[in-house]
């Protein structure tokens, strides 16, 4: 082993980590070189030097410093239940106007459909009863929930009528099967 | 004012001590997860003084030193609820510093002159940390020693900064070549070759001032 490969070695030599035969060959060109053991002492001597510089520690504010940058961190994180509380709100939000949206929609077909009907003389048939009932209360099986036609076109009065006949249609309220129920032309 | 000693290391300054003092590293950062404020106060007084030391000897400023150890501290606890509580936590510490003051010499590199006198301020007498000097020991004896120390000092920021984080972590913080590796994400071949380079030149500066 020559000076090169001896300070190329030199980490492993010194950590313990070579074979037992390179430790070996290691240690014996250590014995043998005056140079490499200059380089082993300046070393160990620089290192032991370093080790007993006295350790810092941090200034007297330090702490109060810290906790002063840790508070405003605190005071901008939101709570993660917060967080998803305030995700799932937003998310039932859009759904919910994106229903009514759909549901204007779908009522103003409704309402220009019927005026158009109207318009023409066409008349919707009696609406069939159910067999043996008390009153004439539609079969839910035919009829189901009416929406006013003749109300202002307004959102809520479709969803307060909607809830209002809920309990009179039975299965709930559902959308009106014209083709089916009244006579056409 | 000394608190306690904790692995070897005299933990300096003025941090009180917590109720969460005799537990290991995990258990402390459970229970700050678990809602115990007063947990990360255990985790500051652990770590304040070893990451300053391997900062400040990182990057040799020493009011600059302090700042990057506020910013490790801020970092961990906005993302402690994150950290793989399977790893170390003094490797992940020890990461953010090391990725902190890698950054701040990337930063300084671009300005030299900045970097010189900040070396050099820090090297006056006055701006040093108070000695103890040994009494029994005579003066030519405390002057050697004395020059010896501003060698070292001097040699350790000469080195290549990925030669110096290496050698710091190794020689200073007592990591072994694992946790080296992984706080500076390189492998294990890269940290054993990059320590040797570093002890070889470290040892190639201070020889000719030994006797």
């Amino acid at each position: 082993m020559n000076c090169c490969e001896f300070r190329e070695k030199y980490s492993d030599f010194a950590d313990g980590l070579l074979t037992s035969g390179e430790h070996a060959e290691a240690s014996g060109h250590l014995a043998a070189c005056a140079a490499c053991r200059r380089f082993e002492a300046a070393l160990n001597a620089g290192l032991n030097a370093l080790r007993s510089l006295p350790r810092l520690g941090v200034s007297h504010g330090f702490g109060a410093r810290l906790r002063h940058r840790l508070r405003g961190e605190l005071a901008v994180r939101v709570p993660v239940v917060a967080r998803w509380s305030s995700a799932v709100g937003t998310l039932l939000l859009v759904a919910a106007v994106g229903y009514i949206r759909w549901d204007l929609r779908e009522s103003h077909e409704m309402q220009r459909e019927q005026m158009a009907r109207s318009a023409s003389g066409w008349h919707p048939a009696p609406l069939p009863l159910a067999a043996n009932a008390p009153f004439p209360v539609p079969s839910a099986s035919h009829v189901r929930v009416v929406r006013a036609s003749f109300e202002p076109f307004h959102p809520l009065n479709s969803i307060l009528l909607v809830a209002q006949s809920a309990p009179i249609a039975m299965g709930g309220p559902q959308r009106l099967d014209l083709p089916a129920v009244w006579g056409g032309p | 004012m000394t608190l306690a000693v904790r692995d070897g290391v005299r933990i300096l300054g003025h941090a009180p001590t917590t109720p969460f003092a005799g537990l290991e590293d995990a258990q402390v950062v459970q229970a700050f997860l678990d809602g115990h404020e007063r947990a990360f106060d255990e985790l500051v007084s652990r770590y304040q003084t070893r990451l300053l030391n391997f900062i400040y000897r990182t990057v040799g400023d020493r009011e600059r030193a302090e700042d990057l150890v506020q910013e490790v501290f801020i970092r961990i606890y906005r993302h402690l609820h994150r950290f793989d509580q399977t790893k170390k936590f003094s490797t992940w510490a020890y990461t953010i510093a090391s990725n902190l003051a890698k950054n701040e010499l990337r930063n300084r590199s671009r300005n030299p002159l900045v970097l010189f006198q900040t070396i050099k301020r820090h090297w006056e007498a006055d701006h040093r940390p108070l000695q103890f000097e040994d009494s029994s020991s005579r003066p030519d004896d405390l002057f050697r020693k004395r020059h010896l120390r501003e060698l070292v000092e001097q040699s350790v920021s000469q080195l290549p900064e990925h030669h110096r984080v290496v050698f710091v972590l190794r020689e200073l913080e007592g990591k072994t070549y694992e946790e080296i590796a992984e706080i500076t994400g390189c492998n294990l071949g890269t940290v054993k070759s990059r320590l040797n380079r570093a002890r070889n030149n470290f040892a190639a500066i201070i020889s000719p001032h030994l006797d």
